[in-house]
């Protein structure tokens, strides 16, 4: 994301909650446009040129989900995070199928909203064609699936190979569990064990195991990001 | 089947308490048909024959034995008494006149009726003509017998009887054929709401009992019943959608909280203690708010609300998928996890809830079974039906608790700090609503 395309629009009528949103985007580095309902949503976007929207589902005027749709009729392409109590998969797809590209439920981390922000906001870059993925010493090769550091193979299950891949998309970002149960396992729940732990730990073991420093660091209370030193 | 339980039902039971006392009634009917008719076809030539004995009888108190001869003759001679037999004998019963040459050895009676075969004894009996007579005795001691050929109306009465007899069998058949039928009938309609209340009991309240707008009895009672399911499904709805509305209400206080929570958490000038604190709190937020997500999904899972979702999936996909993501957690306790079996198991469900039901189950399974042992997923067709089976070889359930563990919450041992909705009631209850 570049620094001149970091402009959040937040729609959020619960004006405490706004309040953290924006504060909590703000302290990371964006700039953040306020809107209390639909029709403030609506007129909001049509003019700004956004980076992300976030919608919470439940408005005062119009409902999250028209918003979201008259945007995509008028042709704004910005990558949407649909913020709802409404939480259970119905309502999910739903509003994923009207053009929301993530969903995020209440009450939520602002840390994992934030890393969601990130993430779609990434999306919204020129989408890079590269066959070769690399941070620090660690290279993924995307054509043949395999992964290796100094030149030396890491041996991965298909699905760590994928996990390691996410995390090396999301370079430098932090990544919480439940992004990667949807992202890499596509489940749109939280199994509230530490199984997620557990494999990432494993994927961790072959990854940074017996190199020169740790790729992949654990966000406490969040999930993991991976980044190279320096 | 039908017809077992045709046979076994109370309607049948009935219908033939019905058949037995309206049988009974007609045979005692017919009875007397036959009986009354058969008696006055008797009574009519028993007069006849009276008639003819009174009239040679008066001949021979008139004209004496041989005056009596002479009529005897004049009548055997005349065409038209061709179906009489008549008999005059002596004391020692040697025949003077008639058409009977030999006395029936039978008639030893002074006075009285007579059945008997003419001619001589033979096999075949019943070929010779049954005649019935009227005996009497004469103050000389000469012997009257005075008959007739009744061969003709032993017929009749037993065509009578054998028609009798036949309608009985015959309304007997109609009747247990009928019964069974209209048996048949109610025990289809009787079974199809068995049918649909079993399908309810198994999949939820989406199903209604057919009618078949006859506007009968049964009708009216499907009809009523399906009133009832409405009126279930939308009571169940009703509460559902309060569960809905207070997760939905309650989330926005807690989002506030969280968000005030993290801010103090990130806090610039707040001492250790109380960061870790905050982060104590944020971590038991967390919890009660998993509970409660666990809550409100198990109540929509009962009240079938996440239909909507439901697609074809392949449960051993998905049992793949699970074993995969748990093989790192087996693997750190030393347990051997495998998936075996099919490859392919279609169902229509959630992939979410199998996910998280097969999960569990496994969950399970690595955390109770034995250390360094073995856990199998098993993906198996029986009768057609995809079946999975999640197996450990750890000390296991014991036996007077295996219908416990389908209670919601329960658990085997309490453990502290442990989350309800990870017991394995939701699982059970989830793996059978969705491997249909």
């Amino acid at each position: 994301m570049t620094g001149g395309h970091r402009r959040i629009l937040v729609v959020e009528d619960d004006p405490e909650t706004a309040d953290q949103l924006v504060e909590s985007l703000k302290t990371s580095g964006y700039q953040v446009d306020l809107a209390t309902s639909g029709n403030e949503a609506l007129s909001r976007g049509a003019t700004g040129d956004y980076a992300v929207i976030t919608i919470d589902r439940m408005l005062p005027d119009i409902d999250g989900i028209a918003v979201m749709r008259r945007f995509r009729d008028d042709g704004i392409a910005a990558p949407v995070l649909i913020v709802s109590a409404l939480g259970e998969v119905d309502d999910r797809v739903r509003g994923l199928r009207a053009g929301g590209d993530d969903y995020l439920v209440k009450p939520f981390s602002f840390v994992e909203l934030l890393a969601r922000v990130e993430a779609l906001g990434r999306r919204s870059d020129t989408i890079v064609k590269e066959t070769i993925l690399r941070v620090g010493d660690l290279a993924l090769d995307l054509m043949s699936r395999t992964a290796s550091r100094r030149g030396k193979d890491i041996v991965l299950f298909p699905r760590e190979f994928q996990l390691l891949e996410y995390l090396v998309r999301n370079e430098g970002r932090v990544v919480s569990r439940a992004m990667l149960l949807q992202h890499v396992w596509d489940l749109h729940f939280d199994p509230s064990t530490n199984i997620i732990d557990v494999y990432v730990g494993r994927v961790r073991r072959k990854v940074d195991g017996q190199q020169a420093y740790p790729l992949i660091h654990t966000v406490r209370g969040t999930g993991y990001c991976l980044r190279a030193p320096g | 089947m039908l017809l077992a339980k045709t046979l076994t039902s109370s309607t049948f039971r009935l219908a033939l308490i019905a058949i037995g006392t309206f049988g009974v009634i007609v045979s005692a009917i017919f009875s007397y048909v036959y009986l009354s008719t058969s008696a006055y076809v008797r009574s009519r030539s028993d007069r006849a024959i009276v008639t003819e004995y009174l009239s040679l009888k008066s001949a021979y108190e008139r004209s004496g034995r041989d005056g009596l001869i002479a009529l005897i003759e004049e009548r055997t001679a005349d065409g038209s008494f061709a179906d009489n037999v008549y008999a005059l004998a002596d004391p020692s019963l040697v025949t003077l006149a008639g058409n009977l040459k030999i006395w029936p050895s039978t008639a030893t009676a002074a006075e009285g009726w007579i059945e008997f075969r003419a001619g001589e004894p033979s096999p075949n009996a019943a070929n010779r003509p049954l005649l019935r007579a009227m005996l009497g005795t004469f103050p000389s001691r000469d012997r009257l017998l005075v008959g007739k050929d009744i061969s003709e109306l032993d017929g009749f009465a037993d065509q009578i009887k054998t028609a009798v007899i036949s309608g009985i069998v015959l309304i007997f058949l109609l009747a247990g054929v009928a019964s069974i039928l209209v048996t048949r009938r109610t025990v289809g309609r009787i079974e199809s709401i068995n049918a649909t209340s079993r399908a309810i009991m198994q999949s939820g309240l989406d199903q209604r009992i057919p009618l078949r707008g006859t506007h009968d009895e049964w009708d009216r009672v499907a009809e009523n019943l399906n009133q009832m399911l409405n009126r279930i499904e939308t009571l169940m709805g009703e509460v559902r959608q309060v569960s809905d509305n207070v997760a939905h209400d309650l989330r926005t206080p807690l989002t506030r909280m969280r968000g005030r929570l993290e801010k103090a958490y990130h806090g610039q000038r707040i001492s250790a203690d109380d960061q870790a604190l905050i982060g104590d709190t944020i971590t038991d937020l967390d919890a009660v708010l998993r509970i409660f997500s666990s809550l409100t999904r198990i109540a929509q899972i009962e009240t079938q609300a996440r239909k909507g979702a439901f697609r074809t999936v392949n449960l051993a996909e998905i049992a793949g998928e699970v074993v995969e993501l748990y093989d790192a957690a087996a693997e750190q306790v030393g347990t051997h996890l495998t998936v075996v079996g099919d490859r392919e198991a279609l169902v229509t469900g959630d992939r979410d809830l199998i996910f998280d039901a097969i999960a569990n189950l496994v969950d399970n399974a690595i955390k109770h079974g034995r250390t360094g042992g073995q856990v199998v997923v098993a993906n198996e067709n029986i009768d057609g039906k995809p079946v999975i089976s999640i197996a450990d070889d750890g000390p296991g359930i014991p036996a007077h608790e295996y219908e416990q563990v389908f209670k919601r919450f329960y658990r085997l041992e309490k453990r502290s700090g442990a989350q309800p909705g990870r017991g394995r009631r939701p699982s059970s209850r989830r793996a059978d609503r969705n491997a249909r």
